[in-house]
């Protein structure tokens, strides 16, 4: 990836597109703490982040950020609430007296109080997703990434989960996307293309222009 | 992460496969066990080997004919060896750091009441042998000096030997043959059980006396005494007194391989007993060390297949904010809690196995009783751990190091 600048403001709803090869997972995976970049700066809350080692990065995904899968990386032959509690048993702040409401408060956001018993491998794959979703948000985290949330589900399933991501964001959690479908990324109030490693385009909704940082700052 | 979250988890992995968990800690369980089982046994040889001793007083010496041998080689103990005259036994009995010296005579034959017949060993020993050995009477009395003095024909049974012969019957008073003439009993021994084999209850003593008169020799083929002094200044004086009378030159360096007799002490046998424990804990703690060496190998195999298996895992963990140390001490967890609970499995396997064979051995060795050695458990146990620690470092390491993104790619 290359001549990357961009911006992503607080509460946004941003989709990342691009064919397979573009670079999309990987700007995911830089601006999700998950990666690291080779050149550049990268500012979070106003902080750089190249020189942070690898505990604080841990640390802020711990706190700050959390992911949906697009294979949903559920434990296996393990019930749904304890795949929701797994982010609380790394959060720093949150008490073991807290995390039996979160979960619960968790999975029924999601709509699924009624499965919270259920092992993971019982669900149907729009179960699955939506139980990463509630696992994503169990912490409360500024950001949530959703990488591909919707690749492996029916449109039914697919519908389901967006719904689930797009009433997130209207409690003003940023949601940032990554997706290769149209559709999919239509949910998002600002689509931002990639093709080869590069933006292409960068569109608010109903009004397109050229990202740069210094107009968007405008 | 919270100590008990940990536990949670790393029970988690160990349980979510049990049998391959299971054979994982076979190993362990095996070098565990065995240590148990070992230590157990030894404990119980050693209590019967103490036993042994504690019948021969604590001050009991004992001069055998025989010859030591090289330095380090087997003794041998010629017992119809003439080495040991009645004339040296007069000559002990001046010296001045030894007494109660009592000269032993074995008088073949068998003991028969009525249509009753008995075989047992037919001891032939002064008043003075009783103390030596700690030997008492349960009915009638033991034979004295009186006896001793006019070679009287009387004598006193082993307890197997009174029932045998007498069961229900008193035996005290009755007449009896053995070695064909006939004998009045006096009294019946306190049982003292089953010693090496030997069953020294199965025996008959009559005066020494009268013993040599029915063997009529010039020898005998043991003597007891007890030290007055130092263990070592009685041995050397009884060494120096025999090899004056038996003509015996001791070589320049000091060996003792033209000695035509033995002498024995108890502290000797229990100096031996400290050795003989001592290999066998050598033995076992060797054993123990390859069979947990191995378990451990097998621990390590395991636990790089479960990180490899668990990558996925792994990578969803790091990318919830799961720290490096985290995953290491997580794994470390699950591979010391297979070896705890592999050693926990071996250390009842091991007393469950060494009871049983308690039990098979008392059949044969009345006097075997089922032990356990606690701090060998406690150091099996530490053992045991250790492998798991130093066994999971590597995996652990392994699997704390991957990276989330190559984690939560890897297929």
């Amino acid at each position: 990836m290359f001549d990357i600048d961009l911006i992503i403001k607080r509460g946004e709803f941003v989709s990342i597109m691009g064919p397979s090869g573009s670079g999309k997972s990987t700007l995911m995976h830089i601006i999700g703490f998950l990666d690291h970049f080779t050149s550049g700066k990268f500012l979070f809350q106003g902080k750089a982040t190249k020189e942070m080692d690898d505990d604080t990065l841990a640390q802020i995904r711990a706190t700050r950020v959390s992911f949906v899968f697009q294979a949903f990386n559920l434990l296996p032959r393990t019930s749904v609430a304890q795949n929701v509690m797994l982010p609380l048993l790394y959060h720093p702040t949150i008490q073991v007296s807290e995390r039996v409401e979160r979960v619960k408060k968790a999975i029924k956001a999601v709509g699924l109080s009624d499965r919270a018993d259920f092992l993971s491998n019982q669900l149907s794959g729009g179960q699955k997703q939506r139980v990463a979703i509630a696992r994503a948000l169990v912490t409360e985290p500024d950001i949530i990434f959703a990488d591909e949330p919707t690749g492996n589900l029916d449109s039914k399933s697919g519908i389901q989960v967006m719904q689930a991501l797009q009433k997130l964001h209207e409690k003003g959690h940023t949601i940032i996307l990554v997706t290769h479908e149209q559709y999919t990324a239509e949910h998002a109030d600002r689509i931002i293309k990639l093709y080869d490693g590069k933006i292409t385009s960068d569109t608010t909704k109903f009004k397109t222009r050229k990202a740069t940082a210094k107009e968007f700052l405008k | 992460m919270l100590i008990s979250d940990l536990f949670k988890t790393a029970s988690k992995g160990v349980t979510v496969n049990k049998s391959r968990s299971l054979l994982t800690m076979l190993g362990i369980i095996i070098g565990v066990g065995a240590v148990v089982l070992m230590t157990g046994i030894g404990k119980s040889m050693e209590g019967v080997i103490l036993g042994q001793i504690s019948i021969i007083g604590p001050d009991t010496m004992v001069i055998m004919p025989g010859s030591q041998g090289p330095e380090g080689g087997p003794a041998s103990v010629k017992s119809s060896f003439d080495a040991l005259k009645i004339s040296d036994v007069t000559a002990l009995k001046k010296l001045k750091t030894i007494d109660k010296i009592a000269p032993i005579i074995f008088v073949s034959g068998e003991a028969v009441y009525g249509r009753e017949r008995a075989a047992p060993q037919i001891t032939g020993a002064p008043p003075e042998y009783f103390g030596n050995h700690v030997l008492e009477a349960t009915q009638g009395r033991l034979t004295d000096q009186s006896d001793e003095d006019s070679a009287r024909n009387v004598v006193i049974l082993g307890s197997d030997t009174a029932n045998d012969l007498f069961f229900t019957e008193n035996p005290i008073g009755k007449r009896i043959e053995v070695a064909n003439r006939k004998f009045t009993v006096v009294g019946v021994l306190k049982p003292v059980g089953t010693q090496f084999f030997q069953n020294f209850d199965e025996r008959i003593i009559m005066p020494f006396s009268t013993a040599k008169n029915i063997m009529g020799r010039n020898y005998v083929d043991m003597i007891t005494f007890q030290r007055i002094d130092d263990f070592d200044v009685a041995k050397s004086d009884v060494e120096a007194l025999l090899r004056q009378r038996h003509g015996i030159n001791v070589p320049e360096d000091g060996s003792t391989d033209n000695d035509d007799f033995l002498v024995r002490t108890s502290a000797q046998a229990q100096d031996i007993l400290g050795s003989v424990s001592l290999g066998l804990t050598i033995f076992i703690t060797m054993v123990a060390g390859i069979s947990l060496f191995v378990g451990g190998i097998g621990i390590m195999n395991i636990m790089l297949v479960v990180v490899s298996e668990r990558t996925h895992e792994i990578g969803l963990r790091k990318a919830i904010g799961a720290k490096r140390m985290d995953i290491l001490v997580q794994f470390l967890v699950e591979a010391v809690l297979l070896t705890i609970i592999g050693g926990v499995i071996g250390i009842i396997c091991g007393i469950g196995f060494s009871f049983l064979i308690a039990l098979i051995t008392q059949k044969f060795l009345s006097v075997y009783s089922f032990a356990i050695s606690y701090p060998s458990i406690g150091v099996a146990l530490l053992m045991a751990v250790a492998t798991g620690l130093i066994f999971g470092m590597y995996p652990a390491n392994q699997a704390s190091k991957l990276s989330p993104i190559e984690a939560l790619r890897y297929e």
